[in-house]
Parts: structure tokens; sequence; C-alpha cells
């Protein structure tokens, strides 16, 4: 019984073919063999003029194994062989190499298949080598061959371009349905090790923008071996409607002396495919470069007896571009499309257009971009222009430069047409309705179905546009019968607009318009789940102030997405959260929405005269009305350091006292500020803004305070202790504590105790606060308490610091030291705790007993990996080739700020640094602070930064020979090798793996010489300087920014300089390419810093600072072996693949 | 009060604790080999797998959703630095 491909599948894992190239150029092809000098190296030749020779490799693939073989037809277009002059011969090719893979095929007793091989061309449709037009011209003589030749499938494979793929699928297609026969169409994207195709395309999207052309398999070949491919497997095994094909190299392939050798051989190679094959549901596997028939004959007994897959697959909606897929449906809710990219919406857009400047309007897309949004809307109508020619010169620099999906917007046709051939990625059409008929839609949707595409449909009819909910509906059945039912789409492609009328016109027809829309939208997402409904928010307010409708728009988006509403097309710049609208405000615009009238009542009238004077962006003026006292706190919860001394001096003048403004008004708003920052509501930055306004305020109060006696409720003096460089904690409570009325004496950083003793004599304060970031320095505040213990003190002593954890000071600190100890986690315990001091009473402490070991360890394994005869641990692998720096030696280099904000971690500066948390407010009101707070004032820090030269940054690295000696790294001489420069000890874990650093590089019993990479960074004394400076001029709000900046663009430095040796040393491949992932160790091997779990020891840095000769870039060592100045780190970088972070 | 049972895959490690404590806390306390890095959430050094018990763990807050995210990893892998352990859990060390 003949089964078909189709049935075979069904069964089992099906085994193509592998590497052809290879096996042809064995035979040694001579210009006899092309038939002339212009024709050498035309491959496809072959299948006519030694036909023997392709029909031979066939059998032997046959014979291996495979069920199915490819044609040799990889370049075989008129465009490609064009090239050898003989486009013209293309048809006769292609059909002469489907026939001799026929003629074998058809000489064995069980079915065997042959697969017409499309390739992907040398020219890259979506970058303008070609147009789409001689493209799918080209392709459809290629595919007409291979259908007439009796090719089983067409497999259009190694592809780079997402619109090349399209093009050949359409070319199929229409061959297929000249020729009147069907047969499957496979699809093979080729993902390179950055993850995506050539052009920029993942997986993920290739399988969005294709899901609708039907095509029957979906898989990869070629660029990477099996363990490469495991990601992108696994995404199409979770979200592929499509049987997957997985055809790999036979591994990535290594220079070895000039030669290219693929390092996977039949049995590995085999095992891998087979694994991948069970793993990932595949249902056709093969091999590419590297694989021979020996891959094959080693593959078939493993992979043969596979059953067909089964897999329950799940694909979120989605739209594509070139770079990513976007879900069609975000959390939170709305997906926002960006509408200024619009010649009917936006000025600034028109007039771009009509002076023909394509970069202008692709900076407005870029523009829409860095605002938020997740789609955009492009229309380019323009009345006396050539919308078609227009939509085609805009999305040939568009579709390359901006990574958001389109929503094409467009009446008409041959303009949708354009866009969809431009835009390879799976767009949304803009729209469809029912004016005309159906006709149009009709047509509009057969584009959609050709080139994939989601719809967007607007309630409105022959009848004219839907107002009332029932017609609403109506229209909504009518386009879900369309749309879904007689065209199949999936109910999440097609988006349906109920309509938004203004409400700013007062017309009756209009009045509850609104909340028509609203009803439509809940209706619709009751009736039809899967469906989307999208709105043209901006249309509500049309005809009202700026202000009125940014508020209206805000909260028709807010019901809108109560009532179900998924996308929006709106100006994501200029929506004002919700939470932030007044009360008043937004009761009277919520009347209009609702159409809420009433007996002498018209919402409509109240907003025109509300808002008819207001400026777009006015705070709302909460304080008018509000009595003296209030205004003043009100100023310190919001920060405002101009208006506070506004008011205190309104204050004064009606004659106030000055000590009960500070300790009763003033106060009690720094004590609300505390409560928030508590509760999470409010967060660090904010809470900085406060105390710089109670600065600011007791500033102008001082003058007129009482000579004697001084406001202060108590006294505490400041240190870091010795050896430790870090105060940024410390001046917090500084900051925290003198505005809150206590007198704050802060001696800085290493302190010794005889300093602070010293200063206490002199001073005598109420209270001693150290503070330390170290471990180590948790030892020292302990022996400074009994010193303090044996010089007979009894001050209350408060310690902080972030190693320190409250079990250690209450337990073994209070046991050393016979006056008070307390612990405060942050600069807020550590003011209740001066204030319970400042109000007397007990406040004696006693250690408590360490509470019964809460934690205990019932179970231990005792697995420990052996240890080589060098002593190095059998975990490492010791086969990887060494790499070749550029220069032995130490170099210097000065990258410029900008060079560092590449390696920036944003979200680290912003959420950790700069304490921008959200904490308990909700995401709209977050995503507010961050948008108009937080991120504009990095940029603004980042421009600062270069502009004034706050930062001056250096590097010095090195590359020196090295090699293991059991637990120790020796460095040679790069001049005289054989000459031992240093050596270090490292320290090694007990058990698990045993490592080592040492182990990362080759031990001296091997002969050969390892290779070690230094690096030092630093932003310079100048930074120190300047930070310093900041502080003492009080502005604690940009002190706490620029050293929270200056902490992370030191680690960025030390990525910059890492990611440099990397690429220096050519392991730069694997290096991922979203930051996120590549600080979180997305590269080959690792550095390793001195203090950190792999090497905990800090001694470690003289052993950086002297082969680097780190004073030549004013970094010196304390003596705590900490660098100096702060923003300075430095590290050793092994390069071997399996090194990674660990602890001992 | 009721105790937590924490098994640490990567060396075989059954540790019991006070409801309620802290993962890192109970790591460290007991020698697990898991590396800690900022401590803070912000560099995914003590990156877990919670292959049992993933609803004992303490609901992730914002940062630590979107730092996950951004990685696209599946949802049974945390921070274990800013895990509260609620019930039994077996953990395994993934890291960076």
């Amino acid at each position: 019984m003949t089964r078909t491909l189709t049935q075979l599948m069904n069964e089992r894992v099906v085994l193509l073919d592998g590497g052809m190239g290879t096996q042809i150029f064995a035979k040694g092809p001579t210009i006899e063999d092309y038939g002339s000098k212009e024709l050498e190296g035309c491959v496809e030749l072959l299948n006519l003029n030694r036909k023997e020779w392709i029909q031979e490799i066939h059998q032997r693939y046959f014979e291996a194994g495979a069920d199915a073989v490819e044609t040799n037809t990889f370049g075989c277009t008129p465009i490609g062989l064009g090239e050898f002059g003989i486009a013209d011969r293309a048809f006769e090719l292609n059909v002469a190499a489907a026939r001799l893979a026929r003629e074998v095929a058809d000489s064995y007793d069980e079915p065997r298949f042959v697969i017409g091989s499309v390739g992907p061309g040398t020219k890259l449709v979506t970058l303008g080598h070609t147009t789409y037009e001689a493209m799918l011209d080209s392709y459809r003589v290629q595919m007409a061959g291979l259908l007439e030749g009796g090719a089983d499938a067409i497999l259009i494979e190694t592809c780079q371009d997402l619109g090349q793929i399209k093009v050949a699928v359409r070319a199929a297609r229409g061959a297929m349905a000249q020729a009147g026969k069907r047969i499957p169409l496979w699809v093979q994207g080729t993902v390179e090790t950055t993850g995506t195709l050539l052009v920029g395309t993942d997986i993920t999207s290739v399988l969005h923008s294709l899901e609708q052309l039907g095509i029957d398999v979906l898989g990869l070949n070629c660029a990477t071996g099996p363990d490469e491919m495991a990601a992108h497997l696994q995404a199409l095994s979770e979200a592929s409607p499509f049987a997957i094909s997985c055809l790999p190299n036979a591994g990535l392939p290594r220079n070895e002396g000039g030669q290219v050798v693929y390092p996977l051989g039949p049995e590995a190679f085999a095992d891998k495919v087979a694994h991948a094959a069970a793993h990932h549901g595949l249902a056709i596997v093969g091999g590419c470069c590297g694989t021979n028939p020996d891959h094959i004959r080693a593959m078939a007994p493993k992979v043969k007896n596979l059953a067909a897959p089964r897999r329950t697959p799940f694909l979120e909606r989605s739209a594509t571009s070139l770079y990513q897929s976007v879900a069609l449906r975000q959390e939170p809710a709305p997906t926002i499309v960006g509408e200024r990219t619009n010649a009917n919406g936006s000025k600034a857009f028109r007039d771009l257009l009509a002076q023909e400047d394509w970069d202008g309007l692709v900076e407005i897309a870029k523009g829409q971009q860095k605002e938020g949004a997740h789609l955009l809307d492009v229309c380019v109508a323009y009345v006396g222009r050539d919308e078609v020619r227009d939509m085609d010169l805009y999305l040939s620099k568009l579709v390359t430069q901006v990574q958001l999906p389109l929503m094409i917007d467009s009446t008409e046709v041959p303009v949708i047409e354009k866009a969809l051939q431009r835009a390879p990625g799976k767009c949304i059409v803009n729209s469809i309705n029912f004016e005309d008929g159906e006709a149009k839609a009709r047509k509009i949707l057969d584009l959609c179905k050709t080139y994939g595409a989601s719809i967007v449909a607007l309630t409105i009819d022959e009848e004219g546009m839907a107002k009332t909910l029932e017609r609403k509906l109506a229209i909504a059945e009518r386009l879900v019968n369309l749309v879904v039912g007689e065209y199949g789409f999936a109910p999440g492609d097609l988006l349906i607009d109920p309509l938004t009328f203004t409400l700013g016109s007062g017309d009756e027809e209009f009045r509850g318009s609104a909340v028509a829309t609203l009803d439509a939208l809940a209706a619709i997402r009751d009736r039809w789940p899967g469906v989307n409904t999208i709105l043209g928010v901006s249309n509500v307010s049309f005809g009202l102030t700026p202000a009125a409708r940014h508020t209206l728009n805000a909260l028709m988006l807010y019901h809108a997405v109560q009532h179900g509403l998924e996308l929006a097309i709106f100006n994501a710049s200029k929506v004002i959260p919700v939470a932030a609208i007044e009360p008043e405000d937004r009761k009277i615009i919520e009347d209009l929405l609702f159409d809420r009238r009433s007996e002498g009542y018209d919402p409509l009238k109240e907003v025109l005269a509300r808002f008819s004077n207001r400026k777009a962006e006015a705070k709302a003026d909460r304080r008018v009305g509000l009595p003296l006292d209030d205004r003043l706190k009100l100023d310190i919860i919001e920060g405002e350091k101009r208006q506070v001394v506004a008011d205190v001096e309104e204050a004064l003048a009606a004659g106030a006292d000055p000590l009960r403004l500070i300790n009763e008004v003033l106060l009690d708003g720094m004590k609300t500020v505390g409560e928030r920052f508590g509760s999470g509501e409010m967060q660090l930055p904010f809470v900085l803004e406060s105390a710089e306004a109670m600065k600011a305020a007791i500033a102008r109060i001082e003058p007129e305070l009482p000579k004697e006696g001084s406001a202060a409720k108590g006294r505490i003096l400041l240190a870091t202790v010795r050896g430790d460089v870090h105060d940024i904690g410390k001046n917090l409570v500084d900051i925290i504590l003198s505005n809150n009325g206590f007198e704050v004496k802060n001696l800085g950083i290493k302190q010794p105790m005889d300093s602070i003793l010293k200063a206490h004599e002199d001073w005598k304060a109420d209270a001693i606060g150290l503070s330390g970031l170290l471990v180590k320095s948790t030892v020292i505040m302990r022996e400074n308490l009994q010193l303090l213990e044996e010089q007979g003190f009894d001050v209350p002593v408060i310690l902080g610091g972030a190693a320190l954890t409250r079990a250690y000071v209450e337990q073994d600190c209070r046991k050393v030291y016979g006056g008070p100890v307390f612990y405060a986690e942050d600069a807020f315990e550590g003011l209740r705790l001066m204030q319970r001091i400042a109000a007397g009473g007990d406040i004696s402490t006693a250690p408590t007993d360490a509470a019964a070991p809460a934690i205990q360890v019932l179970h231990r394994g005792d697995r420990a990996v052996a240890l080589t005869t060098s002593g190095q641990s059998t975990w490492v692998r010791r086969d990887e080739p060494i790499p070749a720096p550029p220069f032995w030696g130490v170099k210097e280099l000065s990258p410029s700020p900008e060079e560092l904000y590449a390696f920036l971690d944003e979200f680290v500066v912003l959420r950790q640094r700069w304490g921008y948390a959200q904490g308990t407010q909700d995401d709209a009101t977050f995503q507010a602070v961050l948008k108009d707070k937080a991120e504009p004032e990095l940029l603004r820090w980042k421009a600062r930064l270069q502009a004034e030269n706050l930062v001056t940054p250096r590097a010095r690295y090195a590359y020196l020979p090295v090699n293991a000696d059991g637990d120790d790294l020796v460095v040679f001489d790069p001049v005289s090798p054989d000459r031992e420069l240093k050596r270090i000890t490292l320290p090694r874990q007990a058990l698990g793996r045993r490592l080592s650093i040492a182990d990362f590089f080759a031990p001296l019993s091997s002969g050969t010489r390892d290779l070690l990479a230094l690096q030092l960074v630093t932003l310079g004394h100048e930074a120190a300087a300047h930070a310093q400076a900041l502080y003492k001029a009080d502005a604690y709000s940009d002190y706490y920014h620029f050293h929270g900046l200056a902490t992370e663009l030191t680690e960025a430095a030390a990525e910059w300089l890492h990611a440099r040796i990397r690429r220096e040393l050519g392991i730069h491949a694997k290096d991922a390419k979203d930051l996120r992932t590549l600080f979180s160790q997305g590269y080959q091997g690792s550095r390793y810093s001195f203090g950190y779990p792999a090497c905990p020891d800090m001694e470690g840095n003289a052993f950086i600072q002297e082969l680097l000769q780190g004073d030549a870039i004013g970094v010196h060592l304390t003596e705590s072996f900490q660098m100096d100045p702060e923003y300075s780190t430095s590290a050793l970088v092994a390069w071997h693949p399996q090194a990674r972070y660990f602890s001992i | 009060m009721s105790a937590v049972k924490v098994h640490f895959l990567l060396d075989d490690l059954l540790v019991q604790a006070p409801l309620g404590t802290s993962l890192q806390e109970i790591a460290e306390a007991a020698g697990a080999d898991l590396t800690f890095g900022c401590r803070t959430g912000s560099c995914g050094t003590c990156r877990v797998r919670i292959t049992e018990g993933l609803a004992h763990c303490s609901a992730p807050n914002a940062e630590e959703r979107e730092f996950l995210a951004a990685l696209k990893v599946p949802a049974d892998q945390r921070l274990a630095c800013q895990v509260r352990v609620n019930g039994d859990v077996a953990v395994d060390y993934i890291g960076l």
C-alpha cells in the first residue's frame, strides 16, 4: 500500500537527508562538469551535466535510511541563476533535479519521497535588495519546475528574511493553484547564534507572521547544532500549530588550523537529535552542514521508531514587526496604539510628509516607541499625494528602524496591499466596515489572508454609523460571522471598534453615545470572549479645551478598560493617571460621560466652565482654603522647596512662633513622610525631596530663633568605622535626623575609635551612631563597643549597616557593652530610636537570648566530585581551546561616559539605587511616577555627567600567561614566560563541585600556558569629589542620585571592559543581545571580584592592584584592601565556558 | 508555631525552619550551595527554581516580577533573596 508523505508523518517521525554541498564537492567538479568558466560553481547545472553524481548522492542517503531527500535546487531561481547568465534555464533545471530524485526514490519498494528545496537566494527583499514582484516572479518559476518534476513537498529553507518567506509561500501557492496540484508546504528558518534570523526576527515572531498562511511545517535548519536550537524548538513546541522539522549542523563549526571543522560525529549528532525529537515533539529530522550519510545512518534506528508527536500548542494572539512580537492583549490593559504617525491626526506628521522628510517621519515613530506605545497606527493619506508611493517609501525605512508592529491605517486597497508587502511581520489592518456593502471588506480580508494580518472592523453598515447598543451589536454579529465564521480568522485576530463620538458638542444625538459604546464593549466581551475590542479614545473629547480633553480621555479610557476594552489608539504621553484627577473634576466629567443630567444640571456646562481657563498641566490648587499650618505640612510632604519658604515667610509675618513652627508644624509633616515611607506608599527619592524642603524651611526660620538654647532635641555623633569607605547610609541618617530636629556631627568614613571618642568628649553627644557596609566592619563595631566598655563609657550606641543583623547586635554586641546598644535597619528606625533616647526614661538594653536554633539541618548529602591528580575539580572540562590574546601585558583606556551608558542597568538605577519601588502604589500611579519623574531624571543626570565632566572613567586591563598549581594561580612574565611574576592562593569549595577559580585555567602539568585577563575600572577621584561637594552643599537629592548613578556606572564600566575582552579573545559569540540577560552572565566566561562569594577575601585586590599598577590611574587600596576612590572595581576574568559565579 | 521543611536539591540538604523565615536566611544558616549577590532582587545571582511548593512561597513584588519577566523565565523561578517560606518547598539552584 503506498503511503503518502502526509500519512507517514501521521504515523512516525520522518527522516530527511544530510548535507549535499560537501558530497558534491567531494566529487571534485571541474570546469568541464559545469560546462564553461562562466558557469563554474553553479551546482544546479550538475543536475543535467552530471546526473549520475546527484543520483548517487541521493541513493547513499536513501541507503543510510532517509525517508526523503532534498533536490539539488538550493539556488535554482531565475534571480540566482542570473548570476551565471542562465536565468532562462531555471524551470528546466528544477524539473530535471526533481525528476532525477524521483527516479531514485521510485526504485525502492517502500515509499521514499522527494522534497523540492527552495533556498533563500542572495537578495534580502526586506532590505530592498530586490522588489517584491521580482522575487515573486522568480520563485514562481522554481515552484512550477519542482511541481512539474514530481516533488512530494516544497521546502522553503535556510530562510534569513521574513519578507522572503512570505513571497516564497505565495509563489508556491500560486504555482500549486496553476498546476491544479496541492502538495505539503514546509518552511525552515535559520536562527543564528544571536537568537534571530539574519534580519532580526525571532522564531516566535516568524510563527505569528506565517500562522494564517496555512503552511504544513515550520522548523529550523543550519547555522547551529542541535544544542543551540533547543530554546527555539521549545518555543515552537509550545506554540506552533504546524509540524516541526529540525535539520541542524553537526555542531557549531570551529576553526582548526584554517579548516572549518564541525565537531559532532554521527553517533553524538544522532543522540542529540533523537533526544530533541522526543523532547520537543519534532515531526521531521535530518542534518545540514557538516553531516553526511553516516550521520543519517546513525540517526535512522534512533528516530524512525519515534511515534508522530502529539502536542497541544497555544499561540497568543499577537502582532509582529521584523524584530518582535507584541501580544494584542497586554497586562495591564489597554494595549496602546500610538496615534502620532498619522497624517490625519497629527499636524507635525502631515508637515513632514509634505516635505518628504522620511527620516523625520521615522523619528516621530521612534518617539512613540519611547513613550510606551505597543503598536503604531500608520496613515499617510494626504489629499493630492500618491498614497501608495508614500506608504511604500515610508515603510521601507520604518520597517527596519522601528521595533513596533504596525497598524496599517488606510481606506484604499492598493495602499494596504503595498504596506503588507513592505512590512513582513504580522500587521493589523485598520479597517473594514459595511458602509458600501461587503465587497470592499471582502477584498481587504482576502489581503489579510494572503499576507497574514489581523483586522480592525468598525460598527458601520449601509445605514451609517451605529449609535445605539442594539445596532452596534447587530453589526458586530455580522462582522463575527464574516471574519471568524466565513473567513476562518481566529477570534482574537478580529478587533471590533464600536465607535466613539464626541461628547463635546452637546448634540442631543450623542449625549448617550459613550454609554452605548461602553455597554457595547462589555456585551462584545461577554458574547464573544475571544474577540478583541479597540477604540480611538480621543474622539470622545473632540471640541473641548486641552485640559478637559486630557481628563475626559483618561476617564473614558479607564471606564472602557473596566468594560473590557483591550486596545486603544491614543497618545501615551498625554494621559493623566486616574488617581491624580481631582475628585470634583472627576465627578463632573463622569457625569458628562454617563449623561447624568438632571433638573438644572448639565455636566457639559460645568465642564466648559471649570476647564475653560485652566492650563493643561495645571496642578490641583488644593491649597486654596487650607489653613497655613496644613499648607506648610503639605509643602513638606510634597517636597515643595520653594513654596515652603514662601509659606514660612507668610507664617512669620503673621506672627507665628518660630519654635512652634518647627517642632509642631514642620516636624509633623516629616512624621507623615516617615510613616508613608514605612508603609511603602512613599519612596526614598521623594523622602529626600521632603528633607530638602525641611532644610530650606529651617534655614529661613533659623535667624528668627531665640539665641539661648537650641531647637535641637538631641545630639548624635555619626561615623563609618575604620577601614570602611561606604557612607551613603550614614549620610542618609544625617539628612533624616538633622531635618527632624536633631543636631548631627558627621565625622565621615574610616573613623578609628580614638577619633570617635575624642569627638564625643569634646561635643558630648547623646548617642553615637556607627555604620559600615562590610562584613569586617561588623566585627570592628563589636571591638569598638569593647573599647567603650573598657574606657568606662555608657553612652547609647546605635549600629547600622548592610551586613549587620538584628540578632548579631542584640545578642553578641550587647554582651560586650554595658550601655544601651540598638540595631537600626534604616534611617527612620534610627530616628525613632533617637526620639526615644531624647525623651529620657529607661532605655537600658540587655542581650537577648539566642533563640533555640530555629533553623535546623535535618539531613545533608555528602556528594562531592573527585579532584584530578593536579588537584583540580573533575567537573571542569580540560579540553577547551585556549584563546589567543591580541597582546600580552597591560593596556590603559579612557572610555567616554556614553560608551559606558550602553551597559548601564537602568532598572537597578531607578528601582533599587534611587529607590523608585512600587511599594503599595497601584500600577497606573507607579507608571506615571516612572514616566514623569524617574526616567526624565535619569536622562538629565546622564546628560549632566557628560556635559559637566562629573566622572572621569579610566581603565587598565591585561592579558597574562598563567597556570594553575593546585589551588594557586601562578602568573608568568609575558616577556620571559618561565619567570613566575606572582601567585595567589584561591579558596576551594569543600563539597559539591569542589570548585576553585584556579580550576578554570590549565594546570602546570599540562605543559601549556593558559591565559588570564585582569581588569580595573574607575570613575576617578573627580567623581568622588563631586559626590562630597553635593553632600556638603546640602543638595541631598542630587547627592543621592549622583551616588546611585555613579555606583551603577562603575558596574557598567566593568561590563563594558569585560565585553571588550571577550571580543578581543573572540569568545563574544555567546553574548546575549538584550541587557538584562547580558547582566545575568549572558556571555561566555566569568569575571570574579574579590569580596564576592567565589573569592571572599578582599586581600586578593592587592594581587590585581600590583599586576595592573592601579596607581597609574589613581586607584589605591585602603588598609582593609578596598579600592579608593569608591567608584572603582577590579576583577579576574576567566574565558572558560564553564566559568560561572559560585560560592565557597 | 509551625515549621517548614526546605529541600535544597543541589546538595541534597533538608532543612527545618520556622514558618515565614526568609529563604536567604535558611540557605545561609544551613550552608546550602546557593550564591547570593546583591540581596536586593537586582542581580539575579540567587535565581532558583522552586520544584515543589511554589504556592508556599511569598508572592513576588512588582520589582521581582519585572526582573524575571525580562529574562523570560517560567513562573516557577524566583529570586531566593526575595522569598519567604510559608510551607514545605524544594529548591533547585540555577544562578545566573
